[in-house]
């Protein structure tokens, strides 16, 4: 957007320019880098960070000291990872013992990859990938340990795609397939995330009985983000959205973006919203276990913008044409909304739920289901933040069973303020005139003000003369 | 429940099994139990299960004290359902005489007869309006809630069967009966194949071509329940009183049935006007939302008065009032919670799958009229 586009609108969108001004004015990180205490090497860790993650750097950037470079190597492990999967200039036979033997090379000082095509953007990460292994040999054994084994796992999960020759020509066909992708691509992620809060007693020890919330936290990411994007992957060639799904929508794949099936994509694009919607009150549910406010702020960031995604694509021919994004101030709001504390996550999540519920048309099959997974949104946040007191409720009715004597009370009362303001009023008032104010100029005043009784009868006169 | 062995329950008598849930308890019993099946109703022609399925009807007002006992001794049930209740369409004296003679006499006629002639159990059919005073928001409501009652409670009908209720629970081990245990359930908002009331009205208001207007912002959420669901509560509900009257120990405070009432939802709350529409796009209708103008609450409080004065003036009972405003602009949810530990209730049947059943079944009495 042009300067003056911008101008113009937010000149019709003050509460998103609000929002902007808000978040630079008031955010203040719960924890800061200091660049100075900084080694070189760390420096650079750094830099590669923000070179490579649009949405992260930030939120990483800003976490508890404890775990601000285990994650941020961690990061940058993965996304090294995904460098050389991604590139296709790569040959499978290079390609497959790389990825499965990535956690090797992070241990071997001065390792460096300089075989990416030139242009696979972050191919830089790779050619000083040396400063990543330098740093990864200072974390803490435990917090290694974890990010090791995240990056075994990922590694083989990455080279079982890439060999599987059916998914790279055809894509995802059913949804546990589908899941099971969403599940390498961030479930692992926030598997190992989960471990390195609780290993560091930044989150409850329970996360880890319930490793189901953490897995929905990253299906609900990743599904987002899938449906987002499905303009962008089919012009890549790419497809994501599950066989089992669209299929009962058009034939072919292509039909999906020809603008005579339409309302078809529609209702397939608002299966997959309600899919992903089935996650949301799990995410909530983990949140409530984080209890660190910077790690909090870390995890509810991208769930608020998710749920904000979703309610931006539901219903949204546009995602069938072009890239759609949530607007800047939306994204600020949603920031300074995620870094506060669950209740007013849970009232992102439910002002979300409410306006995709709005947007849902009775004619689309998916319709009931909807509203009744946006309920169950509203409903689980009653049940950690209830709205209604039982207790109260029962002793609310003995008032109003009581209520014939309250009213009397409560006009007896009234009756005896208004008596004892108007005693002293007059006592003020007698004490004035006593001590010597000119009252009665004061009343000839508020006369004259009001058309006062000296003039009226010259006034009648003038226009009796006329 | 097809390849396990189905749970026996004895002898079972319900109580109203021609109405419209009755008849689907009396369906369930013979589908998913093993259990001899009787029915009383004051009249036993309507929903009749064919004579191969060997369910025993007996005709009985359940106010004759004489005739109901005649009955029990006959039919000598281990458990009773109490479904029966008279509609509460109406709100004149009349009806209330009735709601009274048959919600409240009727009840502790049956609560005798059950301890006269050695009935182990009984489930009586509540209902989830006792806690709602008709114009309060109830929100995620569970059974700590306390009943509304006497003259806060403006629904005369919710007034009887919370009084029922009350009566059927403090018979549970009650000295005179120390092993005659009792249940309540409270469903909320039932409908099904079967309902001639609520599905009723809105199809109706779909043929009237009145699906444009929408009263209150639509985010109030509402429990409606398939009747399917209901009816099944009430089964697992008899036959966790059985299995307590079976044992030697009294279930501790925490899991125990016996005295308890249960909410009964579909355990997925809609907002309301989405439930609307569901049931008119299952019966054919072929709008979005485009079409749907939005009226506030409170213009629409007036015209709710308005109604009511003019047919007030020319005499006639009103069909638009303001307390159906209210009703549509209220919310009104339930945590099941409980249920779902004790009864281990889960709804067999979703809500979208129970109303697209029910509506076809509207749609197929509508064509047979014809």
């Amino acid at each position: 957007m042009g300067v003056a586009k911008q101008a113009i609108y937010y000149a019709f969108h003050p509460n998103e320019l609000r929002s902007i001004i808000q978040w630079k004015v008031w955010h203040e990180p719960v924890h800061k880098r200091d660049p100075s205490k900084e080694t070189a090497t760390e420096k650079s860790c750094f830099h590669y960070l923000n070179m490579t993650s649009r949405s992260f750097a930030a939120v990483i950037q800003e976490l508890n000291p404890e775990l601000l470079m285990p994650v941020c190597l961690f990061y940058l492990v993965l996304r090294g990872l995904d460098t050389i999967e991604d590139d296709m200039t790569i040959d499978i036979k290079e390609k497959e013992p790389l990825l499965r033997n990535f956690h090797k090379y992070m241990e071997q000082d001065g390792w460096t990859f300089d075989k990416n095509g030139p242009n696979e953007k972050d191919r830089d990460l790779l050619v000083h990938f040396d400063d990543v292994i330098v740093e990864l040999k200072k974390v803490k054994k435990p917090y290694y340990e974890i990010i090791k084994d995240i990056t075994v796992k990922m590694g083989n999960g990455m080279a079982d795609y890439a060999l599987n020759a059916e998914h790279n020509i055809n894509g995802v066909n059913t949804i546990a397939d589908y899941e099971l992708y969403c599940h390498y691509v961030a479930g692992l992620v926030g598997e190992g995330l989960t471990r390195l809060f609780v290993k560091s007693e930044l989150a409850n020890p329970q996360l880890l009985v319930r490793m189901d919330l953490t897995e929905s936290m990253g299906q609900f990411l990743q599904k987002t983000n899938i449906i987002r994007d499905v303009h962008e992957d089919w012009l890549d060639k790419r497809r994501f959205w599950p066989k089992e799904v669209w299929s009962k929508y058009v034939d072919k794949w292509d039909d999906l973006f020809a603008p005579e099936h339409r309302e078809k994509a529609l209702q397939c694009s608002s299966e997959l919203v309600l899919n992903a919607l089935k996650h949301a009150d799990e995410c909530l549910f983990y949140m409530a276990g984080i209890r660190d406010q910077s790690v909090f702020n870390f995890v509810a960031i991208p769930q608020s913008m998710a749920i904000a995604t979703l309610e931006l694509v539901f219903r949204n021919p546009d995602i069938f044409e072009r890239n759609v994004k949530i607007t800047k101030g939306d994204a600020c709001r949603l920031m300074l909304e995620s870094t506060q504390n669950l209740r007013v996550v849970c009232d992102v999540f439910r002002r979300y739920a409410r306006r995709i519920h709005k947007k849902n048309d009775p004619r689309d099959p998916n319709f009931l289901a909807i509203s009744m997974q946006c309920a169950k949104i509203e409903q689980f946040i009653e049940s950690i933040f209830p709205t209604q007191d039982p207790k109260k409720i029962a002793a609310g009715q003995k008032q109003v069973n009581e209520a014939g004597m309250d009213t009397g009370d409560a006009i007896l009362l009234v009756l005896s303020a208004v008596f004892t303001l108007v005693v002293i009023g007059l006592l003020m008032v007698g004490t004035a005139w006593f001590l010597g104010a000119h009252l009665n100029k004061f009343f000839d005043g508020l006369d004259n003000s009001l058309g006062g009784s000296v003039k009226k009868p010259t006034s009648v006169l003038g226009h009796e003369e006329l | 429940m097809v390849s396990e062995k189905k749970p026996e329950l004895g002898s079972v008598m319900v109580i109203g099994g021609c109405g419209f849930l009755g008849h689907h308890v009396v369906r369930l019993l013979l589908r998913d139990y093993t259990c001899a099946v009787s029915v009383v109703d004051l009249r036993c022609t309507r929903n009749r299960r064919p004579d191969s399925d060997g369910v025993v009807y007996y005709e009985a007002d359940i106010t004759d004290v004489d005739k109901l006992e005649s009955v029990f001794a006959k039919a000598k049930p281990d458990v009773v359902i109490h479904t029966a209740s008279p509609a509460p369409q109406a709100n004149d004296s009349v009806s209330h005489a009735l709601f009274k003679k048959v919600n409240v006499d009727g009840t502790a006629a049956v609560i005798k007869a059950c301890q006269h002639t050695g009935v182990k159990a009984l489930v009586y059919t509540s209902s989830a309006s006792v806690i709602s005073d008709n114009k309060s928001d109830l929100i995620n409501a569970d059974e700590r809630w306390p009943m509304v009652r006497g003259k806060d409670q403006t629904e005369y009908y919710s007034e009887t069967k919370a009084a029922a209720e009350e009566l059927v629970l403090a018979a549970n081990r009650a000295p005179e009966s120390p092993t005659f245990l009792t249940c309540a359930i409270r469903p909320s908002g039932i409908m099904g194949e079967g309902d001639t009331m609520q599905l009723y009205h809105m199809i109706n208001v779909y043929r009237q071509g009145r699906t444009n207007v929408q009263i209150g912002d639509n985010d109030n959420l509402f429990d409606f329940t398939y009747v399917e669901n209901v009816a099944h509560a009430h089964l697992l509900a008899a036959r966790a009183l059985l299995i307590t009257a079976a044992s030697k120990t009294v279930p501790l405070d925490h899991e125990r049935v016996d005295g308890e009432a249960f909410f009964i939802t579909n355990d997925s709350p809609v907002y309301f006007w989405d439930y609307a529409r569901a049931i008119w796009a299952a019966a054919g209708c072929p709008h979005g939302t485009e079409h749907v103008r939005v009226l506030p609450r409170s213009v629409g409080l007036l015209l709710g008065a308005l109604s009511e004065a003019f047919c007030w003036a020319i005499g006639k009972p009103p069909t638009f009032t303001r307390q159906r405003i209210i009703y549509a602009c209220m919310t009104r949810y339930y945590d099941i919670s409980k249920a779902k530990k004790r009864l281990g209730y889960k709804p067999l049947v979703s809500l979208d799958e129970g109303i697209r059943r029910a509506v076809k079944w509207a749609l197929e009495q509508e064509q047979n009229k014809q």
